[in-house]
């Protein structure tokens, strides 16, 4: 429960920095909590940090393209601050502070972990939005079908 | 409304978007459908770094404007007002005036203030230590670097020197202040401190852009970003690094 409540915060605080505009603040919460929540049962049920990144961030694909059209907004609005909850911090800092010890295989290892963490949410938020996308794609071949 | 006060709105528009952090394929569209509400048939090109507007105008004679970009931000309030702003116009095309002052009204937007942004600069590594695992005073100390560094990097942004520079500096900064942290407070984790407080300088829109960017076929764009965010990360990443090579072997 607390961390979900910290998730809130979390992704609410960047919206700020990103000058999201009160009234979708809120919405902009729920998206990296819902996120947020995603990962972590998937990180602990599976245990693969990959798969969790990709089904948090299918999850927040999804609930920000859908709040975009109800809200009347872009969706990248609720997308870019709902990620930051899933972005690889620890990873990349086990990366560089690696390099730091010059311990090159431990750091090419997690290096590549995070790279994959990275993709995998960018993946994500691709296949959401491109699901989204396609019903507006079908109506607009309909009347000359070719 | 004459041609070439079509192309200056919806240039300017084109512009705001821009420089707030839109996708591509945003810009393009609310660029041509400004000019197509006012009854102009125009053909535009837009890039991270500038955007390429002609028409033919009244007489059949073609009027090309291009707009160099150089300053890109993140407002995301300015993308949606420009883009509900584009939508009303294509239903009730105003006069010139009135286009020019909604858009100087948008473009005017301050948006949050600079002392709450910098609380709130504090509040998110706050947050993300404590969701972390990390202990209260961890997070305390995350609240100040974080503020630290949002400060450094405002600065610095605002006199401008390099493009990536803020980052390292800013990266640099976090680090050398972690390493002074858990000096001073040895029982504190050093890389719950780092982590939380280098957070919100990842590039999140860089990358979320550059798919999206993908998605609609403008692929030079999208690797556009894609490197911006590499450069980013990199930078961010270098900074923290020589922080702490320095930082726990000699210090």
């Amino acid at each position: 429960m607390r961390e979900i409540l910290l998730a809130f915060i979390g992704s609410i605080c960047p919206g700020v920095i990103y000058n999201v505009e009160k009234r979708n603040l809120i919405w902009v919460g729920f998206c990296g909590m819902l996120g947020w929540i995603t990962y972590s049962t998937f990180n602990e049920l599976a245990e693969s940090v990959v798969l969790a990144s990709f089904l948090g961030a299918v999850v927040v694909g999804i609930y920000s393209e859908s709040v975009a059209r109800l809200l009347k907004a872009p969706a990248t609005v609720f997308s870019v601050p709902g990620i930051i909850p899933l972005v690889p911090g620890i990873g990349a800092y086990n990366t560089i502070q690696h390099i730091a010890e010059n311990q090159l295989y431990e750091a090419a290892s997690k290096g590549i972990e995070t790279m994959s963490c990275a993709g995998a949410i960018a993946f994500g938020i691709l296949l959401t939005s491109a699901v989204f996308r396609l019903p507006k794609k079908l109506k607009k071949r309909r009347p000359n079908p070719a | 409304m004459k041609t070439n006060q079509v192309i200056e709105v919806a240039l300017k528009a084109g512009e705001t978007l821009l420089t707030g952090g839109a996708e591509i394929y945003r810009v393009e569209d609310t660029v041509i459908r400004i000019c197509e509400s006012y009854n102009v048939d125009a053909e535009c090109f837009v890039l991270p770094t500038g955007i390429f507007i002609t028409v033919i105008d009244n007489e059949g004679n073609p009027v090309s404007f291009v707009r160099r970009i150089r300053k890109r931000t993140v407002n995301l309030e300015k993308v949606e007002k420009i883009n509900s702003f584009s939508r009303s116009l294509q239903n009730n095309p105003v006069s010139y005036q009135e286009a020019m002052t909604g858009l100087n009204s948008i473009i005017g937007l301050e948006g949050y203030s600079y002392a709450l942004k910098l609380l709130v600069a504090g509040i998110t590594p706050f947050a993300y230590a404590m969701l972390f695992r990390g202990t209260l005073a961890e997070a305390c100390a995350s609240f100040v670097i974080g503020i630290v560094i949002y400060f450094i990097k405002e600065e610095i942004t605002r006199t401008g020197i390099f493009e990536f520079f803020e980052n390292f500096i800013s990266g640099m900064a976090a680090g050398i202040l972690s390493v002074l942290a858990i000096k001073l407070f040895p029982f504190m984790d050093l890389y719950r401190i780092i982590i939380a407080s280098i957070i919100i300088m990842l590039p999140g829109l860089a990358i979320t852009s550059a798919i999206k960017d993908a998605l609609y076929g403008d692929i030079v764009s999208s690797m556009f970003r894609l490197t911006e965010a590499v450069f980013i990360a990199a930078a961010v990443g270098v900074g923290v690094a020589i922080a702490l090579s320095v930082g726990l072997r000699w210090i």
